[in-house]
């Protein structure tokens, strides 16, 4: 039997997952306020805040902090490479499921 | 929980989990807006094929007054379904859906302008006038649903809007009244049957 890939520990994390999964649902070029992804994911802006630090550490999402009608807003987005990354995990998740059967 | 380790199998779920959430958070409920049109199509516009009846006791304006509320309504809804479904996000796709809406408002009162000039000439005879609104009603809905299908590459988008260019024809070839049968008939029954579509693909997670 050969060697089982590997998983890229970034995103397989349960909460990272679900957050790279949300960024990569969007349409690429599109950023989400840190609001709405929190709701879109049910998750307390604490824990949000600390996944998305690793992944950003990981250069897999950008935030951005801008101004809309003098309120700051933190826009959040998949990089290219947190697309690539995320794609090559689903092939990988793939590859392990057929090696082991998947039964 | 989070440290946890997922099984591959376990992670695809969550993955499908997620996606399914983002899809109908996202998506705007194209089922839900279709609904609301194909509900103001049929019961409007059915409504005023009955009215314009011969022997039938209801004033002809009755007709064109509920489906004009009905309309507002629908209008008011799609616009609280896609505002809703937009809100917290930035970029190309939420300008896309902007110029997408303007559109429609924009072609809309152009449309109305040309109709109303059109039937105040009085050359027109009432049934003739009621041909003309029809049927450059059902082809403006048409092109627009065309262009929806283009910008979103949603062939089923593309497709409804093929079928009411094909029943703006249909509506002036059978004359008055039974223009409004194809008004209720076909263009609400596309509505409807686009909003199934919709809704069995949302269910079954297909895309």
């Amino acid at each position: 039997m050969s060697e089982l890939p590997q998983l890229d520990p970034v995103i397989h994390a349960q909460a990272r997952l679900r957050v790279t999964v949300a960024l990569a649902g969007l349409h690429a070029g599109d950023q989400i306020t840190f609001p709405r992804l929190q709701q879109l994911l049910d998750m307390t802006a604490g824990n949000l805040s600390t996944h998305l630090r690793k992944l950003e550490d990981a250069e897999y999402v950008e935030i951005t902090k801008a101004h809309e009608h003098r309120t700051p807003v933190t826009l959040v987005r998949l990089t290219a490479r947190g697309r690539t990354a995320f794609e090559s995990y689903t092939k990988t998740l793939h590859r392990l499921l057929d090696a082991t059967g998947g039964d | 929980m989070d440290d946890e380790p997922m099984s591959a199998e376990e992670s695809l779920n969550l993955i499908a989990q997620q996606n399914r959430r983002m899809r109908r958070e996202l998506g705007g409920g194209p089922a839900r807006m279709l609904a609301a049109w194909a509900l103001a199509w049929i019961v409007g516009w059915g409504f005023t094929y009955v009215a314009v009846q011969p022997g039938v006791a209801i004033p002809g304006w009755v007709g064109g007054v509920l489906t004009g509320v009905l309309f507002v309504a629908a209008i008011v809804y799609t616009g609280y379904v896609g505002a809703r479904a937009g809100r917290g996000i930035r970029g190309p796709s939420k300008t896309v859906g902007a110029m997408y809406g303007y559109s429609w408002a924009l072609s809309s009162m152009g449309l109305s302008v040309i109709d109303i000039r059109i039937s105040n000439f009085g050359s027109l005879s009432s049934a003739q006038v009621s041909l003309l609104w029809s049927g450059s009603w059902l082809l403006l809905t048409g092109v627009l649903y065309l262009a929806g299908g283009m910008l979103w590459q949603d062939k089923l988008m593309y497709g409804l809007g093929a079928w009411m260019i094909v029943s703006a024809a249909l509506s002036v070839l059978v004359g008055f009244p039974a223009n409004f049968l194809v008004l209720a008939g076909c263009g609400g029954g596309g509505f409807l049957l686009a909003a199934i579509v919709y809704f069995v693909r949302e269910k079954t997670g297909r895309c």
